[in-house]
C-alpha cells in the first residue's frame, strides 16, 4: 500500500523512549489536571498497571486461567493494612503485603502447579472463595464484613499526600514494569514460552516445567501482594467482599481486553477497568466513544464487501456487538444500570476483533509503518562437541518392561549402548520402540528394570531427571517451540554457551540463515532438524533420535544422514529409530530389531537384515523361506 | 433415633439435594467438555434465564407441562447461540479465549435479566402442594423431590440417547476425534452445536426445577456456575454418573459444615478437600487416566 518508514531504530529501544515518554506525561498530568477525583483515578490506574502485570505472568505468559489474582490481591492488601496498624512503616508494609500474597499462594501452587486447563482455573478459584471466606470470618483479625480502616503511613520522614502517593504508585509501577519485561525477555521468559507449547519437551531438554511455572506464579503473587498494599494505602478502608469474583472477571477480561503477553497490554487494560465505571456516566464522552468504536469495527466488514467478499463472522460479529451498544445506549434510560452489559460489548467486541488486544493491534499496525531495524545476530562459532565420559558404557537399560492394560508394549528388555555407538532400533509399526524411548527418557516409569544414562541411574519416571544424566532425545511426533523462533529454541535449551554458540549449533545442522524464523512458519522438515540442534544444545552424553527420517524429502534424508554421521564422529553415542533401512545400515555399528515388545535380534546391519526371525516380523511366517533364498542367490527371484 | 443424630441426617439430606441440582447443572459442563473440549463459564447464567423463562411463561399464563419445555427450548436455543457466537471462533484457533467469551456473553446475560426482570429474588411458581412429606422422620418437599427426580430422569434420558440414537453415536464420534468423524460423513460442527443445545436445554430445566427450591434472582447465577463446575471437574469431566456421587457428596458436606462451624465456613471444608482431590486425580476422581504420548 505505502512504504514503510525506516527509523533505523531497534524495536526495544523505540518501546524504551515511548516507555519513558509515557511515565512523564503520566507524572505531569496531576500539574495539568486538578481535582482529588481525577487523582484517584490515575492512582487507582496505577496500582491496577501492577496487579495486571502480575496476572499476564500467568494468565498470559503461562497461558493458564489463574482465577485467584484478585485474592492474592485482597490478601496482600490485608496484610499490609494489618503491618500499617501495628505501627510498620510505609516500605515494611508493602513488604508484609508481598509476603501475606506469597505465602498463600506458595501454598496453593503446590497442588496447583501440576494441574492445567479447566482444573488449574478451578484450584485457583476456590482457594479464592476460601481467602475470601478467611478474610470474612477472622474476625478478631480483619474486623471482618464491616471492614478495616487505617491512616496511610508517612514515607520515612515525608508525609505523602495524595499527589505525592501517586507518584510512589508510578515510580512502583515503573519498576515493576521494567522487572517484568526483563525478566520476560531473558532466559527464563523464553523458557516459560517453551513450556506453553510443549512441557513434553521442556522437560525432556532439561528446562524444567515445573521450576518456571513456579516462579512465574511467584513472581505474579507478589505483583498482586505489592499491588494490595498499594491499594490498602490510597484506599484507607478495606472490605473482604471487594477483592471476590466481580473483581476477578474484571481484571481477566482487562488483561484480554489490554493483549496478553505485553506489558503495555496488561497497563492498557488497567486504564479501561479503572475509568470505565466514570465513563458512562458522562454521557457525552460515552457517545463519543461508541461511535468511534462503531466506526472502528465497521471497517472491516466495509473492506470485506468492497473486495466484492461476504465478510466472514470475525469481521462482522465486532460491529454486531457495537451496534447493539449504540442501541442500548439510546435506548436504555439509565446507562449505569446496564454498565456491566455495555462492558461486556465493548469485551466482546475486542476480544473477537482483536485476538490480541488493544497493545498487540497496535504493535502490529506500528510494525506495518515503521520498519525497524532487527537485531544483530552474531557470528556462529563452535559447532558440535562431545563431552568425555568416564564410564563405559553410554546406556545399559536391563529387564524392562511397560504394559499398557493388558498390552505388553515393552517386554523384557536390555540393550546396552558403548562410548560413541550408533545403536539402530527397528521393528514392525507398534513394536514398542517409542515406549522403550519413553522409557529410557523417563516419560513413562517403567514396571520393571531399571536405565543408566552415562552411569547415572535417573529417577525413574522423571524426564528431567533423565536429562541430568545426559539422555537428550527428538520426539517422533513433533514437539516444536512454535513462540520461539529457531535461535531462541536453541539459546532456551542451552545449559551453557551464549548465542554465538547457539548460531553454531544452528550452522551444524543447516539452518544457520533461518535463525530469526518462528518455529511456527518452518517447514516439517526443518523442525525436524531444529529438534536435533536442540537436543545437541544441552550437550547430552545420549542422543536419542526417535524416527529423524519419518516424512521427510529425499535431499533432506541426504543431509540428515551427513549430519547424524557427523555427530557420531565428534564421539557422541546415538539411539537411533528409524524405518528407513538405508539410513540405518549406513549408520548404525549395531542394530536391534524390536517385535511384540520383545527384541528379537542384535547385531551388525548386515547379521541383521538376513536373520529370518527379523525378516518374518516384518514380512510374515509364509515368505521368509522365499526371501532368505532370495537374499542369498538374488538370480534365482 | 436420637433427634440430634436425626437433625444430621436432615441436614445431609437437604445437602445432598441441592448437590443434585450442582450435578444436574454440572453435566451440561460434561456435554459440551465432551464434544469439543470447551465449557461454558456462564452455564449459571443459562440456569438463570431459563428460570426467568419459565417465570415468564407461567405469567401469561401456559400451565406447567407446557413451561417447562418451552423454557428447555430456550434454553437449547440460548446454547446454541454461545457455541455460535463465542466458542467456535476460539475453538478454531485453538486457544483459551473461549473461556473469556463464554465469561463475556454470561455478564450481558446477567446484565439483561439485571434490566429486565429486576434484582429482586422471586418465588418460581409451582403446580404442586408446598407442605414438606415425611420419610422416617425426615422430611422433605414435593420440589426438593422434584431436584432428585429430574436430575436423575434428565441424565438418564440424555444418556440414553447419546448410546441409542445415530446422533447421539455421531456426538460421540466427534467427541474421540473431530477430523476422523468427519471423514466418515458425520458434519463435526452440527454435532458440536447439538452438544450446546442439549447442554442448554438440560441448563435451563436445571433452572425450572431449582428455581422453586432456591427462589429466582440475579445473584443465583455466579454461584450456580462455581458450584456445579467444582462438581463438574472434581468428578472428572468425563466421568457420566460420577457427577452425582461427586455433587450430593460436596452438597452434604457444605450443609454439615455449615452447622459444625457456623454459617460462614460451610464453604471452607468443601473447597479444601476440592484442592486435595485434584492434586491427587488431576483427570477427576472418576475420570480416566491420560496416557502421555509423542
Amino acid at each position: 500500500m505505502f512504504a514503510a518508514i525506516d527509523l533505523g531504530l531497534r524495536e526495544n529501544t523505540a518501546e524504551r523512549i515511548v516507555r519513558i515518554a509515557l511515565f512523564i506525561g503520566l507524572a505531569a498530568l496531576p500539574g495539568l489536571w486538578h481535582g482529588q477525583y481525577a487523582l484517584g483515578l490515575l492512582t487507582l490506574m496505577a496500582v491496577y498497571g501492577v496487579l495486571l502485570i502480575g496476572l499476564d505472568a500467568t494468565v498470559g505468559y503461562l497461558g493458564q486461567v489463574n482465577l485467584a489474582q484478585a485474592a492474592l490481591f485482597g490478601l496482600g492488601a490485608y496484610g499490609s493494612a494489618l503491618a500499617v496498624q501495628a505501627g510498620a512503616p510505609l516500605p515494611l508494609a508493602l513488604l508484609a503485603g508481598i509476603a501475606a500474597a506469597v505465602l498463600p499462594g506458595a501454598a496453593l501452587a503446590i497442588p496447583a502447579l501440576r494441574l492445567e486447563g479447566p482444573q488449574f482455573a478451578l484450584s485457583t478459584l476456590s482457594f479464592a472463595t476460601l481467602s475470601v471466606i478467611f478474610l470474612n470470618e477472622s474476625e478478631s483479625v480483619t474486623n471482618g464484613a464491616l471492614g478495616l480502616s487505617i491512616v496511610r503511613p508517612s514515607l520515612f520522614t515525608m508525609s505523602l499526600d495524595a499527589r505525592g502517593f501517586y507518584w510512589l504508585c508510578l515510580v512502583v509501577l515503573f519498576i515493576a514494569w521494567w522487572a517484568s519485561q526483563t525478566m520476560l525477555k531473558s532466559r527464563f521468559g523464553l523458557s516459560i514460552e517453551a513450556l506453553r507449547d510443549s512441557p513434553t519437551a521442556t522437560d525432556a531438554l532439561g528446562i524444567g516445567t515445573l521450576r518456571h511455572k513456579a516462579l512465574a506464579f511467584a513472581w505474579g503473587s507478589s505483583l498482586a501482594g505489592l499491588a494490595g498494599g498499594l491499594h490498602a494505602m490510597n484506599f484507607g478502608y478495606l472490605q473482604p467482599a471487594a477483592f471476590g469474583y466481580d473483581l476477578m472477571v474484571m481484571l481477566l477480561l482487562g488483561v484480554v481486553f489490554g493483549g496478553r503477553r505485553s506489558q503495555w497490554g496488561a497497563f492498557a487494560g488497567a486504564a479501561v477497568v479503572a475509568m470505565l465505571p466514570n465513563l458512562l456516566s458522562n454521557r457525552t464522552l460515552f457517545f463519543g466513544l461508541i461511535s468511534f468504536g462503531c466506526m472502528l469495527t465497521l471497517v472491516s466488514p466495509i473492506r470485506a464487501l468492497i473486495s466484492r467478499r461476504v465478510p466472514s463472522f470475525r469481521e462482522v460479529a465486532p460491529a454486531g456487538a457495537m451496534a447493539v451498544a449504540f442501541g442500548l445506549a439510546f435506548m436504555a434510560a439509565n446507562l449505569e444500570e446496564w454498565r456491566k452489559g455495555i462492558f461486556a460489548l465493548f469485551l466482546f467486541a475486542a476480544v473477537v476483533g482483536l485476538p490480541d488486544g488493544l497493545a498487540g493491534a497496535f504493535v502490529t499496525t506500528l510494525q506495518k509503518i515503521i520498519r525497524f531495524k532487527p537485531d544483530p545476530l552474531p557470528p556462529a562459532t563452535g559447532g558440535i562437541s562431545s563431552i568425555e565420559m568416564s564410564v563405559g558404557s553410554a546406556l545399559i537399560a536391563s529387564n524392562l518392561s511397560k504394559s499398557f492394560g493388558g498390552v505388553r508394549a515393552v517386554d523384557n528388555v536390555s540393550l546396552e549402548i558403548g562410548k560413541g555407538e550408533t545403536l539402530g532400533l527397528i521393528g514392525p509399526n507398534g513394536s514398542g520402540k517409542t515406549t522403550f524411548i519413553n522409557l529410557i527418557s523417563g516419560l513413562y516409569v517403567p514396571d520393571g528394570g531399571s536405565v543408566e544414562i552415562a552411569g547415572k541411574r535417573p529417577a525413574p519416571g522423571s524426564l528431567m531427571s533423565a536429562s541430568a544424566a545426559g539422555g537428550a532425545r527428538t520426539f517422533q511426533n513433533l514437539q516444536p517451540f512454535s513462540g520461539l523462533s529457531a535461535l531462541e529454541s536453541i539459546l532456551v535449551c542451552q545449559c551453557d554457551g551464549g548465542k554465538s554458540e547457539a548460531m553454531g549449533l544452528l550452522r551444524a545442522v543447516g539452518l544457520e540463515d533461518k535463525a530469526r524464523l518462528r518455529c511456527s512458519d518452518m517447514s516439517y522438515g526443518d523442525l525436524r532438524f531444529l529438534e536435533i540442534a536442540r537436543a545437541l544444545a544441552i550437550k547430552p552424553r545420549l542422543l536419542m533420535l526417535d524416527e529423524p527420517a519419518a516424512g521427510m524429502s529425499k535431499p533432506d534424508i541426504v543431509r540428515l544422514v551427513t549430519l547424524i554421521a557427523s555427530i557420531k564422529k565428534a564421539g557422541l553415542s546415538i539411539l537411533l529409530i528409524e524405518h528407513h533401512q538405508d539410513v540405518v545400515a549406513e549408520l548404525c555399528d549395531r542394530v536391534a530389531v524390536m517385535d511384540g515388545g520383545r527384541l528379537i535380534a542384535l547385531g551388525t546391519p548386515d547379521k541383521v537384515r538376513h536373520d529370518p526371525k527379523v525378516i518374518e516380523a516384518y514380512l510374515g511366517a509364509e515368505d521368509v523361506e522365499a526371501l532368505v533364498k532370495c537374499e542369498m542367490e538374488p538370480k534365482s527371484c | 433415633m436420637d433427634a440430634k443424630y436425626l437433625a444430621l441426617v436432615q441436614m445431609a439430606v437437604g445437602g445432598g439435594v441441592m448437590g443434585m441440582a450442582y450435578a444436574l447443572v454440572a453435566y451440561g459442563f460434561q456435554l459440551t467438555y465432551a464434544a469439543g473440549k470447551a465449557v461454558n463459564f456462564g452455564q449459571g447464567e443459562l440456569v438463570m434465564l431459563g428460570a426467568f423463562a419459565g417465570i415468564t411463561l407461567t405469567g401469561i399464563g401456559l400451565p406447567y407441562w407446557a413451561v417447562v419445555p418451552g423454557a428447555m427450548v430456550i434454553g437449547a436455543l440460548l446454547g446454541w447461540f454461545i457455541e455460535r457466537v463465542a466458542v467456535r471462533l476460539a475453538l478454531k484457533q485453538r486457544n483459551e479465549g473461549w473461556i473469556l467469551l463464554t465469561i463475556i456473553v454470561g455478564l450481558f446475560a446477567l446484565s439483561s435479566v439485571e434490566n429486565i426482570w429486576g434484582r429482586e429474588d422471586r418465588p418460581f411458581p409451582v403446580p404442586w402442594p408446598a407442605e414438606a412429606l415425611d420419610f422416617f422422620g425426615i422430611s422433605f418437599t414435593w420440589s426438593e423431590l422434584a431436584i432428585v427426580v429430574g436430575a436423575l430422569g434428565m441424565m438418564t434420558l440424555v444418556e440414553l440417547a447419546k448410546r441409542y440414537t445415530m446422533a447421539g453415536i455421531a456426538v460421540q464420534a466427534v467427541s474421540a476425534d473431530p477430523d476422523a468423524a468427519e471423514l466418515c460423513g458425520i458434519r463435526s460442527q452440527s454435532a458440536i452445536s447439538l452438544s450446546w443445545a442439549v447442554s442448554g436445554a438440560a441448563a435451563a430445566f436445571a433452572g425450572t426445577v431449582i428455581g422453586p427450591v432456591t427462589t429466582v434472582g440475579p445473584t443465583m447465577a455466579a454461584a450456580l456456575t462455581l458450584k456445579a463446575f467444582s462438581v463438574a471437574v472434581v468428578a472428572g469431566l468425563d466421568s457420566g454418573f460420577g457427577l452425582v456421587i461427586a455433587g450430593v457428596a460436596l452438597g452434604a458436606a457444605e450443609n454439615l459444615s455449615g452447622y459444625a462451624l457456623g454459617s460462614g465456613w460451610r464453604e471452607a471444608p468443601g473447597l479444601i478437600l476440592l484442592i486435595l482431590a485434584l492434586a491427587l486425580r488431576p483427570q477427576g476422581v472418576f475420570g480416566k487416566k491420560i496416557i502421555r504420548k509423542v
